[in-house]
């Protein structure tokens, strides 16, 4: 009785990820622990993929 | 004049945009709705026929007349972690900041009920349409007979959720897949689906719109890539993507759909097929951009940044009367 489109659902990938930054309430931005402004380590953006499309936020439909 | 950001602290994308209003030493307030009422708050008054407002976020505060624009980014619900949570408190938390935010002349990216609208998918492939831009045959129904009989027209499919929402319960993920042409149809009738000709195409393409302005980039399908691995946020990534022109007819299409649905940013997914068509799938209006500024080096964020740094619209020009008594 599942919807026509949840015979191709696939269990959702854990999209917990070790950040390997922290939020920085005075600079408003995300520094790294050697305090290192995230946003501008795209080496760093890249590896974690916290940027990218992930189809599935919990929170929000657009990705 | 402060640009206001509602966000969540993670979401690094905005720190892309913020280290640019900051170089351009344009004041930002960031506040994620999640926080009122604990590390965020808000008061507005309206007396003598005037309205004075104040938001404050970590230990921030600005005034509703000082913002210039209001970034929504990917907020949190509004007042998830007060003391006591409640889906009472978070529309009562929704209605006050929201509600007062519309009434400033600050300039929305995007407008809250534009935003609304533009996430319905129907919606967006009619609206396609009727710019210009192409749009694979599509069905959504609950009638299985119509979906067997779309298939006999169109025997290569895909199926996508209609909202491009995943189930939580338990978490899951429907990416789009393809449908076999023996397949069962009939629990069709048990939840709307959305099935559409799948286009062999060659390449994604993502199309970011900031205003006026459009970015487009372009990851090459691998040769040896999987034909049942459609969805390319599922599939593996066979190269960078790389930036691309955006042909003239398909730009001005682009830009009518953004002013039909009155949105000042938008991200549109496209495949292209082997005559270099571009088929329109969808358009998210708060779609992630920074995966494709770090692998193309487009300026994206600058261009938000600067976006959100122009002026307010003028008050009188947004909400005739708003300083006034007369009824």
């Amino acid at each position: 009785m599942q919807p026509f489109a949840l015979n191709y659902a696939r269990p959702a990938v854990d999209a917990q990820v070790t950040a390997g930054y922290a939020y920085d309430s005075g600079l408003q931005l995300n520094v790294t622990p050697d305090g290192r402004i995230a946003a501008r380590d795209h080496a760093l953006l890249r590896e974690l993929g916290t940027t990218t499309s992930t189809a599935g936020s919990k929170t929000h439909f657009d990705d | 004049m402060t640009v206001l950001i509602l966000t969540t602290e993670e979401d690094v994308t905005a720190d892309m945009v913020v280290v640019h209003l900051n170089a351009g030493a344009v004041p930002v307030v960031r506040l994620d709705p999640a926080d009122l009422t604990e590390g965020a708050a808000l008061s507005g008054e309206y007396v003598h026929g005037a309205f004075r407002g104040h938001l404050s976020s970590g230990g921030r505060l600005v005034s509703l007349d000082g913002l210039r624009s209001v970034w929504v980014r990917r907020p949190g619900v509004p007042a998830a972690r007060a003391a006591r949570p409640s889906a009472w408190l978070t529309e009562e938390s929704a209605q006050a900041l929201y509600g007062m935010l519309r009434a400033t002349g600050a300039r929305w990216m995007n407008d809250p009920d534009a935003a609304h609208r533009a996430r319905h998918k129907p919606w967006q492939l009619r609206l396609a349409q009727s710019c210009g831009l192409p749009v694979p045959a599509t069905l959504i129904t609950t009638f299985p007979q119509a979906a067997r009989e779309f298939a006999e027209r169109y025997p290569d499919l895909v199926v996508k959720p209609v909202s491009g929402a995943h189930p939580q319960d338990p978490p899951r993920a429907v990416p789009t897949s393809r449908v076999a042409p023996d397949a069962d149809f009939s629990a069709v009738a048990y939840g709307p689906t959305l099935l559409q000709r799948r286009v062999a195409k060659r390449a994604d393409i993502r199309l970011t719109a900031v205003g006026e302005r459009l970015l487009a980039a372009r990851m090459p399908v691998a040769a040896d890539a999987d034909p049942d691995e459609v969805d390319v946020r599922f599939a593996r990534a066979a190269s960078p993507w790389e930036p691309v022109e955006v042909p003239p007819r398909l730009a001005e299409s682009v830009r009518g759909y953004l002013r039909e649905a009155q949105l000042a940013y938008g991200a549109f997914d496209f495949v292209e097929d082997a005559d270099g068509t571009w088929w329109f799938l969808e358009c998210n209006q708060s779609g992630q951009f920074g995966f494709v500024e770090v692998d193309t080096g487009q300026p994206i964020a600058r261009t938000i940044a600067e976006w959100l740094s122009r002026p307010a619209v003028p008050r009188q020009a947004r909400f005739r009367g708003a300083d006034s008594a007369v009824c």
